[in-house]
């Protein structure tokens, strides 16, 4: 458990998504790093039912990630999240009453992990319907948890690889109350990857992005 | 005067016509006024009239028409003497009863007295108020006797009842013999047959034995006879395959002169002493119990051994299992059941083992074997690790999951157990062997109290003795493994050791040979010498097989001596000592070093023969040398 850092990276002109995420990997490779698995992150949205109308709906959003496999999150968009046992789901099944399950908007980032001393590469496809549309890329640096102390670090290993496209320090650890030195949580990570699928959502379809 | 009068009692209000004139004017009675009424109403009380006067009054009412002449013959008699005072024969009646008052009055007090006068009872005849006593006595007699009857037949009861309880305690009755079996064991009915369980089922246990005893009714006892002390109303039938004792044995041998012979052990054989009040069936029981468990410890060992791929395979023969953790090392685990009553086998020579130890392992072998045992749970929590139920809520991520979830089997534990007990074993002896050997540098073990079951550590110093606080540089801090020995040096080194006795052993010796040149520099701080070369690990000189020569120079205060150690572990140690050139005793002359203070410089080395100096140690000779080498000023 470590500080994450989510972001996402644009399709290189000319190039697929698969060859993008080939480049990156030849990248990491080049690097260092060894691949160790795979690993994926999948998101479910679900609509609050029976609310007055005129309001828009809250949205849940049930996340699972291959790194806590024994674990499901639930959170609301910038609100609070929770972290339960896997039969969570179960348990969403009997609040259909209040909860719909938006079936379409289901999100989903797969791809491989690669570690590289003490950190954790993740670069995956961002898919919705199973059609293509980003690549996310997630660096874990393991030895810390404080975000403020290992920052600066982490940017600089994301620049050897990413180049251009490194991220800024992600708006979740600086609107915590607390500040940056706080130490982090798996919700962090999961904030974040809801950002991302967020902005993947509403991006038009990609061209020559079809089933992959 | 034809005037009716009517007797009554009220007053008179309306005055009586006396008489009417002629010419009609009527004359009056003259009203009486109410002293008058009163004196007339008086004048009628006759105080000497009783009570039956009232009942005489409606007569003398009823003869009211006809007996008009008497009251106005009384009123006459009244009216006749018209001059007494009205309230005359009041006072008369009033002043006799006084009179009769004071009589009454007198007498009393005379009586008061009792010399005058006394009252005696007129005696009354007893017949007319009491019954006869001889009644009396009868009716009380029986009222007695139905009482006593009542309290007879209550203590009549209550003595059978006592006699019939000491009565069943004799006997032991198989009602509460049963209550008693079931108070420990688990029973159940089954048709006419009562069946126990005695496996490990209930605590989890997967062994496919079933574990069920019969309880039957002991009835051979002939109740004409005396009953035995340690009769028992109930007996027990075991299966026949659990009948007898079992008992673990473990033996770990070697099959090398080099390793160390740990010995034998017997677990689970010793019975637990019988309580007083247990009875037979009880032990028979647990006996029983005994020889399931070491079965089920057995079958769990030997399946494993079978199933675990190790580097040297364990071989499992009818009721032993062998497996070697070390080469050259023979751990064996078997199995023995002895049937039968034959007590000449049991007195076997294990007497020697310390009793606390074998407990320990069998506590030890009890907790695995639990560890296997999957307990019951409910359906909705699932299979595995208590502390697996946080994982979902605290996010734990993969190397977390793994390190909770358990994967080797029993014989694992316990090989790596034998392992690393033999390691410690065998570290220790090398440690200890050595100390006992070489004397000159001292080696201290300071042996950690708290261990686990796979790893142990143990501080080992190097020091001269005289000057401990001065040489400690090499302090060794070790770390016996499973299979390992790690050792941390003082300055930060980590090596890693095998379990090879021999590699242990050479590399103390290194790090005493090197200790030894540590110390002399040590001692050149505190002497005032320079210390000019040092050098761990030196590249001159003969090879060392162990380790390397380590060497040193040091100069005197004055510059004109200086001392060369070389110490190396097979070797041993060189001293040379460098004089000054106008000392020696050929003193080279040359034509190019003209003057006379070049004799002052240092120039040709004389050996040292240790061996014939005068000196406890090592470090001790060195202190004489330097102090021999610096004059006094």
């Amino acid at each position: 458990m470590g500080v994450t850092c989510v972001c996402q990276v644009p399709v290189a002109e000319g190039k697929s998504v698969q060859q993008t995420v080939d480049m990156l990997h030849k990248k990491l490779e080049q690097l260092g790093a060894i691949k160790q698995g795979n690993f994926w992150v999948d998101c479910e949205t679900y609509h609050a039912t029976g609310n007055a109308t005129g309001q828009p709906s809250k949205l849940l959003y049930v996340m699972h990630n291959s790194e806590t496999p024994l674990s499901s999150m639930a959170l609301f968009e910038g609100g609070p999240g929770l972290t339960a046992d896997a039969n969570f789901d179960v348990l969403m099944v009997k609040l259909k009453s209040h909860f719909q399950n938006a079936k379409g908007h289901k999100v989903e980032s797969r791809g491989t992990r690669y570690r590289y001393c003490d950190f954790l590469v993740k670069i995956g496809t961002v898919a919705m319907s199973s059609s293509a549309r980003g690549i996310s890329v997630e660096v874990e640096y393991c030895a810390c948890v404080i975000p403020g102390d290992c920052w600066n670090l982490m940017k600089e290993f994301m620049q050897s690889f990413l180049g251009s496209s490194t991220p800024e320090l992600p708006a979740v650890f600086t609107n915590k109350a607390e500040g940056l030195y706080t130490p982090v949580d798996c919700m962090d990570t999961m904030s974040q990857y809801l950002e991302l699928f967020g902005k993947v959502r509403k991006q038009q379809v990609l061209p020559g992005s079809g089933v992959r | 005067m034809g005037a009716v009068r009517i007797r009554s009692c009220f007053l008179q209000l309306i005055a009586q016509v006396q008489e009417v004139s002629l010419d009609g004017l009527e004359t009056y009675v003259p009203l009486l006024s109410m002293s008058q009424n009163l004196a007339k109403l008086a004048q009628r009380i006759d105080f000497n009239q009783s009570s039956d006067s009232d009942e005489d009054g409606p007569e003398r009412e009823s003869r009211e028409p006809w007996g008009k002449p008497e009251p106005e013959e009384d009123e006459g008699t009244v009216k006749f003497q018209p001059s007494l005072w009205p309230w005359d024969s009041v006072r008369n009646n009033l002043r006799s009863a006084l009179t009769e008052m004071c009589v009454l009055h007198d007498v009393l007090s005379v009586l008061k007295d009792k010399k005058y006068m006394a009252l005696d009872p007129v005696s009354q005849d007893p017949a007319l108020t009491k019954t006869p006593q001889v009644f009396q006595l009868i009716s009380k007699k029986k009222s007695l006797a139905t009482a006593a009857q009542l309290l007879l037949k209550g203590a009549e009861k209550l003595t059978k009842s006592l006699a019939e309880n000491q009565e069943q305690r004799r006997q032991r009755d198989f009602n509460s013999e049963l209550l008693r079996l079931r108070s420990q064991w688990k029973l159940r009915k089954v048709g006419h047959k009562i069946l126990g369980d005695l496996s490990y089922r209930s605590a989890g246990s997967l062994f496919p034995h079933h574990g069920t005893f019969e309880v039957i009714k002991n009835t051979d006892i002939d109740l004409d006879k005396k009953v035995p002390d340690d009769y028992c109303p109930l007996n027990v039938q075991i299966p026949s395959d659990l009948e007898g004792s079992a008992y673990i044995k473990v033996s770990i041998q070697k099959q090398s002169a080099d390793i160390g012979d740990l010995g034998t052990v017997s677990l689970f054989r010793r019975q637990p002493k019988a309580k007083p009040g247990s009875q037979m069936w009880h032990l028979k029981l647990e006996a029983a119990q005994n020889v399931l468990l070491c079965k089920e410890i057995f079958a769990q060992l030997s399946r494993e051994a079978v199933q675990i791929k190790s580097q040297i395979p364990h071989i499992v023969v009818k009721n032993q299992i062998i497996s070697q953790p070390f080469p050259g090392l023979q751990l064996s685990i078997s199995l023995c059941h002895s049937t039968g009553e034959k007590k000449s086998q049991r007195a076997s020579p294990d007497k020697s083992k310390p009793d606390d130890h074998l407990y320990v392992l069998e506590h030890n072998l009890h907790q695995l074997i639990r560890e296997v045992h999957t307990m019951p749970h409910p359906a909705s929590s699932p299979f595995g690790h208590k502390r697996l139920r946080l994982a979902g809520p605290m996010a734990y991520d993969k190397a977390e999951i793994s390190s909770l979830q358990q994967s080797e089997g029993l014989l694992e534990k316990i090989i790596k157990q034998a392992k690393h007990i033999f390691l410690r074993s065998r570290t220790a002896r090398t440690i200890d062997s050595l100390a006992s050997r070489i004397e000159d540098p001292q080696i201290q073990a300071h042996w950690s109290n708290i261990n686990s079951v796979y790893e142990s550590s143990v501080k080992v110093l190097i020091t001269s003795q005289g000057y401990e606080q001065i040489c400690k540089s090499i302090q060794l801090q070790l770390n016996i493994g499973v299979e390992q020995i790690r050792v941390v040096h003082r300055d930060g080194r980590v090596i890693t050791l095998s379990h090879q006795e021999q590699e242990l052993q050479d590399f103390l010796l290194s790090q005493m040979s090197q200790h030894q040149v540590h110390a002399v520099q040590q001692l050149a701080k505190v002497m005032g010498w320079h210390v000019l070369s040092f050098s761990n690990h030196v590249g001159l000189g003969p090879i060392e097989s162990i380790g390397n020569a380590s060497a040193i120079t040091v100069a005197s205060p004055s510059g004109e001596h200086a001392i060369s150690v070389r110490n190396g572990p097979e070797s041993g140690c060189k001293v040379l000592v460098q004089f000054p050139r106008n000392q020696a005793k050929e003193l080279p002359k040359s034509d190019a070093v003209q003057d006379a203070r070049w004799t002052h410089l240092r120039g040709p080395y004389r050996e040292v023969h240790c061996g014939r100096m005068e000196g406890r140690n090592f470090v001790y000779k060195m202190e004489l040398l330097m102090a021999a080498l610096s004059p006094c000023p």
